[in-house]
């Protein structure tokens, strides 16, 4: 590589449906498990686990507490059914809520899959291109603190996004799991005044699915609640299983995903917008449940799909009509989100962002989408200005684009000047983050 | 063949015997070291007149002798502040590490900004609407940010444009600058000085494009289509008029009496700027030289055409403009000449010349010395007059020509009036014409009769009366004009 120099940096991704974690230089995170933790709460002394990685919740200043928290990450850990086991998510509305969950995910990441210790690798982090500063400078803490890392760096992921399309200047389109992000980036750097969020995301288009299915009287059961034995050559019998101990949390976020699972392998992005009539005689896809049921989806693929465009259709959706009026966020479609978020910025960025408009994030990688998206924002956008979406091939590379953009940039020869090292931060402290980290 | 003889290892036809004898011109043919013995064949087995590779070089390099490895090794550059020590993978030869800075710390440029002291920026730089804190924020920012003024201004506390940013920046980095120039400096290749930042103008355009790049597609769509409709609707009208100029201009031209007021047609609202205001027609009845209406741009106040009569009185708008519009500011003698070309130019080009030989011999110059609207507009009407007359003159031949032949032969049949389209409106004075014809031919008996060709000569009069004819002999008088006296 010309521009590049391995210094054996990691790249942690920390979204809010999985993190990712994997070594730069790499084209794909070594380690992706999802972003949430069991937790169990234990009553008294402490447990030590076999093969899993526990952690405690005591720090030294909760020695008082009675009870710990066993914290089970990692998708092995998470598959298994333990009694009374919540499932804790790490991230809500897009920022860290609970740090002890994100310690967590951080040492299954770093001991347990990339097997490295932290002391001798400095770290990239990928954060939310709207991060707070409390938020960076508490991130910035913990690693330096607990981690003892050489050096580190706070990257946005809109910046990421467009660095791994070798673009400096771009409008990033990131529809992830738990919302959807439109932010523009000029220059390297990310135009705060012109971000636009929405709340719709992967998991709202998994619920809306859920909810859908058990409209139609289709029962999800989660793989754990059922047993399947061969009575005889290619058949199975379903013997379900009595669980009582299981909490709805746990139980939930099984079923979840399933269904999650059915959403990316089916759901398809119409070519227009969505409405009943045109789509009731399409034919419908069958899908084999884990336990054995055929179950088959017609219309209700590109309808789901469709809210990302026109959110008005959840509240058609059996269940989830109050979506709309609990959130404090507004949502439009997204080829509105695209423009608002153009509107905002300078008017001589304007003709560039439009041409280059880039689609990541897991949801973005649903059939049909850039063209989908092309074609409503050619309506929008005015004569003067040329719409390009730009999406990478690659349904992997989507998904993961914060993470090899993260990649990239940590193993550039002249990126190396710019880690926050740890001498600085004990010269400046964590406040100097705002300084290197703009 | 041999060849593959010999690698198959047979022996070639009578080769035994003589091996020993051509062992040494076969050493002589050995091939040479480096290339495949068939390739080297291919030359023809023998080496090559002029060496074209080296088959030294083809072989693979000695191996080098100096030794390589790669080590992970520590590394600082000169690009950071403090000491920090990151490892990286180096390629050590013979032992010793290569020297010098980190490769890439040469791509560490910033841009060199200005910067100011406290005496200069109480001396120079205050600013009514900049705060000392708010510019030292300003140019920290613009050493950090490498002046990407957008990025700047969208961190920037409290919120600025990025015009009022710019602006701030640059006129206090000149003015900085200037002071800070000896007096043999020359300042005018510095770039702050050769492209000076104008916020005006800055202001201005960022709106303009603002707007341009507001309008949704469905807007331009709108827009275009407006001005679709209203280009249709302005050539439609157009078209009406035209055709209603050149109607009126013949009725008129013929009519002795005062042309009746016509009806106003309404004045075109062309999707602009032209509109027109005429001035009606009218005649005088006893010198009879129709006038017909110039137009004028609305602007203009109707100034009275003069004319050997009395003055028109600008009536409400009365119709017919001359064919081409009147642009909106032009030169009176190219108009002219325009006019006349419209004028002129349906009637053929023979025609026209004739027009351009009769002024020739009047020793009238083509195009009047000095074209002012009086003047042009006489010109004009001279031309026209001449136009018809010309016109009317051959009308009147051609129907001296059907008499004569139907003289002669009762039933003969008369071929249609050749090419003059006008001639159609003209039915009734094509009669009157022939009666009168009559008339005249009894009296006229035998004028011309010898052969010889009448002159043309017939012009000196421009009165309308030109319905006299001579009787024409026989039909190789084509040009039987003279026309002898008048109706009068």
């Amino acid at each position: 590589m010309y521009g590049g120099d391995e210094v054996s940096a990691i790249v942690l991704d920390l979204g809010s449906h999985s993190c990712k974690a994997g070594y730069a230089g790499e084209d794909q995170p070594k380690s992706v498990f999802p972003s949430v933790v069991g937790s169990v709460e234990t009553p008294g002394a402490v447990v030590d686990g076999g093969g899993d990685t526990d952690m405690e919740a005591k720090k030294s200043g909760e020695a008082e507490k009675a009870k710990s928290r066993k914290l089970y990450a990692g998708v092995q850990a998470l598959g298994y059914r333990r009694d009374y086991m919540e499932v804790v998510p790490a991230m809500k509305d897009g920022l860290v809520a609970d740090w002890d969950v994100v310690e967590s995910l951080w040492d299954h990441a770093l001991r347990d899959r990339l097997m490295i210790d932290p002391k001798e690798h400095p770290m990239l982090l990928a954060e939310p291109s709207f991060n707070t500063q409390q938020h960076r400078e508490k991130m910035v803490e913990l690693m330096f603190e607990k981690y003892d890392v050489p050096a580190l760096f706070l990257a946005k992921n809109a910046v990421l996004t467009s660095f791994a399309s070798g673009r400096a200047t771009s409008l990033v389109v990131d529809c992830g799991g738990g919302s959807t992000t439109v932010a523009a980036v000029h220059d390297g750097y990310v135009l705060q005044k012109a971000i636009v969020r929405s709340a719709i995301g992967g998991e709202v288009l998994t619920d809306c699915l859920q909810r859908t299915l058990e409209a139609k009287g289709i029962k999800i059961k989660p793989r754990f609640s059922f047993k399947r034995k061969e009575i005889r050559q290619g058949e199975y019998e379903l013997i379900p299983l009595d669980l009582p101990n299981t909490t709805d949390s746990y139980y939930a976020y099984a079923q979840r995903a399933i269904v999650a699972d059915i959403k990316e392998s089916i759901c398809r992005v119409p070519d227009s917008a969505f409405d009943e009539t045109s789509y009731a005689n399409i034919p419908t896809t069958p899908y084999e449940l884990p336990d054995g049921q055929i179950i088959e989806i017609g219309a209700d693929r590109f309808k789901i799909s469709d809210i990302l465009f026109n959110p008005t259709l959840i509240q058609t959706i059996p269940g989830m009509e109050k979506f709309g009026t609990e959130a404090g966020i507004p949502f439009n479609g997204l080829p509105q989100m695209v423009i608002e978020s153009i509107n905002k910025c300078d008017v001589d960025i304007r003709r560039e962002l439009f041409n280059s408009v880039m689609l990541a994030g897991g949801t973005a990688s649903m059939h049909q989408m850039k063209e989908r998206l092309e074609k409503d924002l050619m309506e929008e956008a005015p004569q003067a200005a040329r719409v390009k979406v730009l999406a990478s091939g690659n349904v992997l590379e989507r998904r993961f684009s914060v993470w090899i953009g993260g990649s990239i940039l940590a193993s550039l020869g002249s990126f190396q000047q710019m880690w926050f090292s740890k001498a600085e931060y004990e010269e400046h402290g964590p406040t100097y983050v705002q300084r290197k980290c703009p | 063949m041999a060849d593959a003889k010999d690698i198959l290892g047979l022996p070639k036809l009578g080769e035994r015997g003589s091996t020993e004898k051509r062992k040494t011109p076969k050493d002589a043919v050995k091939k040479p070291d480096g290339i495949h013995r068939e390739v080297y064949a291919l030359t023809g087995g023998l080496p090559p007149i002029m060496s074209t590779l080296d088959p030294v070089s083809i072989k693979k390099r000695a191996a080098p002798t100096k030794k390589i490895s790669w080590q992970w090794l520590p590394f600082s550059t000169s690009a950071r502040t403090d000491n920090l020590q990151l490892y990286h993978w180096v390629r050590i030869v013979d032992g010793s590490q290569p020297s010098g800075d980190y490769a890439f710390a040469k791509y560490n440029k910033g841009v060199d900004g200005v910067r100011y002291t406290d005496e200069e920026y109480n001396q120079l730089l205050v600013d009514p609407n900049w705060s000392r804190e708010e510019t030292d924020r300003l140019f920290d920012m613009c050493e950090q940010f490498d002046l990407r003024f957008i990025v700047i201004a969208d961190r920037f506390t409290p919120p600025r444009t990025v015009e009022e940013l710019k602006h701030r920046y640059y006129s206090a980095a000149k003015t900085i600058i200037q002071a800070r120039a000896g007096p043999n400096d020359d300042l005018s290749d510095h770039a702050l000085f050769k492209d000076s930042y104008n916020v005006n103008h800055e202001v201005d355009r960022k709106k303009a494009l603002n707007i341009i790049l507001s309008q949704s597609r469905q807007q331009d769509r709108e827009d275009a289509e407006v001005i679709a409709e209203a280009r249709r609707i302005t050539e439609a009208r157009l078209k009406a008029k035209g055709l209603e100029d050149t109607q009126v201009l013949i009725r008129d031209s013929l009519h002795v009496d005062t042309t009746p007021a016509r009806v106003p047609s309404p004045s075109p609202a062309a999707a602009g700027d032209i509109s027109f205001l005429s001035v009606p027609v009218t005649v005088a009845s006893t010198t009879s030289v129709p006038v017909t209406p110039v137009p004028k741009p609305v602007s203009a106040s109707p100034t009275p055409v003069p004319v050997p009569s009395p003055v028109p009185a600008p009536a409400p708008a009365a119709p017919t403009p001359v064919g081409p519009r009147p642009p909106r500011v032009y030169l009176r003698g190219a108009w002219l000449a325009q006019q006349i070309h419209s004028v002129v130019s349906p009637a053929g080009v023979r025609i026209a010349k004739r027009v351009d030989q009769m002024l020739e011999e009047y020793n009238v110059r083509s195009k009047p010395k000095v074209p002012t609207a009086a003047v042009c507009a006489e010109h004009l009407e001279l031309r026209r007059e001449l136009l018809n007359l010309l016109q009317l003159q051959k009308q009147v031949q051609h129907k001296e020509n059907e008499l004569a032949v139907l003289r002669e032969n009762p039933y003969a049949e008369i071929p249609p009036t050749p090419n003059t389209p006008k001639r159609s409106h003209r039915g009734l004075e094509n009669e009157r014409v022939s009666t009168r014809a009559t008339a005249a031919g009894a009296e006229f008996e035998g004028f011309p009769s010898s052969g010889e060709r009448v002159g043309k000569r017939e012009h000196k009069r421009k009165a309308p009366a030109r319905f006299q004819e001579t009787p024409t002999s026989p039909p190789y008088h084509k040009r039987a004009r003279k026309l002898k006296g008048s109706e009068s």
